[in-house]
């Protein structure tokens, strides 16, 4: 006659139990069986889209610096090539502090769609004054479409936001005294 | 701090900085003529607008507008047109700055009004000879 079950015996199999089908619902796959990866909130978003933005901004001045190097007009406050590759180095400037911001898992990144791709800048006219108005529209988009994210932004990122829609808004004037030089 | 005396706080930094500027082109454009002068009056009249605009937004919020100073301690010792120029970068990148805890105020409307004159304060700034910069307004962006 079999001995009935202690309660210590229960125990130890409710717990037995327990462990194999936590086991079996994860195929022993460890915690990545857990389930997808959760939406990233709202703010970054909004980071990602100020950093994608300026990778745009800075791959169209790249090539804007490019184009201009040999066809450049010198005016008083330097050549429309050396006003152009300066603001370039403040968009440079942009990017690194807004993506100092993000700090994602690599789970997070690996997941992102895009992430690590350079965006390829749009053609630039093929006249350097037309440029130099080219480069005014991209940096007045840019400018407004920072100033229309960032009230949703947490404060500090805000901030950051509207200094960078600041600087681009400046840069319309550099920009300006390139262009009539 | 509650959000009504944060917006309240912030606006009065705003406010400040708008009472010095105007007071600041008063000087400023005493040392100019021509087209300086008249872009100097132009400037200053946005900054007594916006001022203006300021005591009514901080007047509806319950609270009482900080009274601008009899006499400002100029940043710049002006002597001459160019010294007036000086000024005026100066008075305007202090408005960049003034407008910054504005920003990070949680009103959408007011963040956009923050946001908007710091953009016209730079502009401002840089037809007055400033320099370019990548961050106006924050001492370092950290």
């Amino acid at each position: 006659m079999a001995a009935e079950p202690t309660r210590r015996t229960m125990i130890a199999a409710a717990a037995a139990g327990s462990l194999g089908l936590a086991g079996f619902l994860t195929g022993c796959k460890g915690i990545a069986a857990l389930g997808p990866v959760p939406p990233v909130g709202a703010d970054v978003v909004t980071l990602e889209h100020a950093i994608s933005a300026e990778e745009t901004m800075v791959a169209i001045y790249q090539a804007a610096v490019s184009q201009l190097g040999n066809t450049s007009i010198t005016s008083g406050n330097g050549s429309d090539a050396q006003i152009v590759a300066a603001i370039r180095t403040e968009h440079v400037e942009h990017l690194r502090e807004l993506r100092a911001r993000l700090i994602l898992p690599p789970r997070y990144a690996k997941t992102k769609p895009g992430a690590n791709k350079h965006p390829a800048p749009p053609q630039l006219p093929a006249d350097a004054k037309a440029v130099i108005a080219a480069l005014a529209g991209y940096e007045r988009s840019a400018a407004a479409r920072l100033v229309g994210e960032l009230v949703t932004a947490p404060a500090a990122l805000a901030q950051l936001m509207a200094s960078i829609a600041a600087s681009e808004s400046g840069h319309l004037v550099y920009l300006h005294q390139a262009g009539v030089a | 701090m509650t959000g009504k005396s944060a917006k309240v706080a912030a606006l009065q930094t705003a406010l400040a900085a708008e009472q010095a500027a105007s007071y600041g082109y008063g000087v400023a454009g005493s040392h100019l003529t021509g087209s300086s002068f008249k872009v100097a009056s132009t400037d200053c009249v946005l900054h007594e607008r916006a001022r203006d605009n300021l005591v009514k937004m901080i007047t509806a919020l319950g609270a009482t507008p900080q009274p601008a100073a009899v006499a400002y301690r100029l940043p710049v010792s002006v002597r001459a047109a160019d010294d007036a120029a000086k000024l005026a970068v100066d008075l305007e990148l202090s408005v960049v700055s003034g407008y910054l805890s504005l920003v990070a105020v949680t009103d959408p409307a007011l963040r956009r009004l923050a946001a908007r004159a710091m953009q016209s304060a730079t502009v401002r700034a840089a037809r007055w000879g400033a320099p370019s910069q990548a961050f106006p307004g924050l001492a370092t962006p950290h």
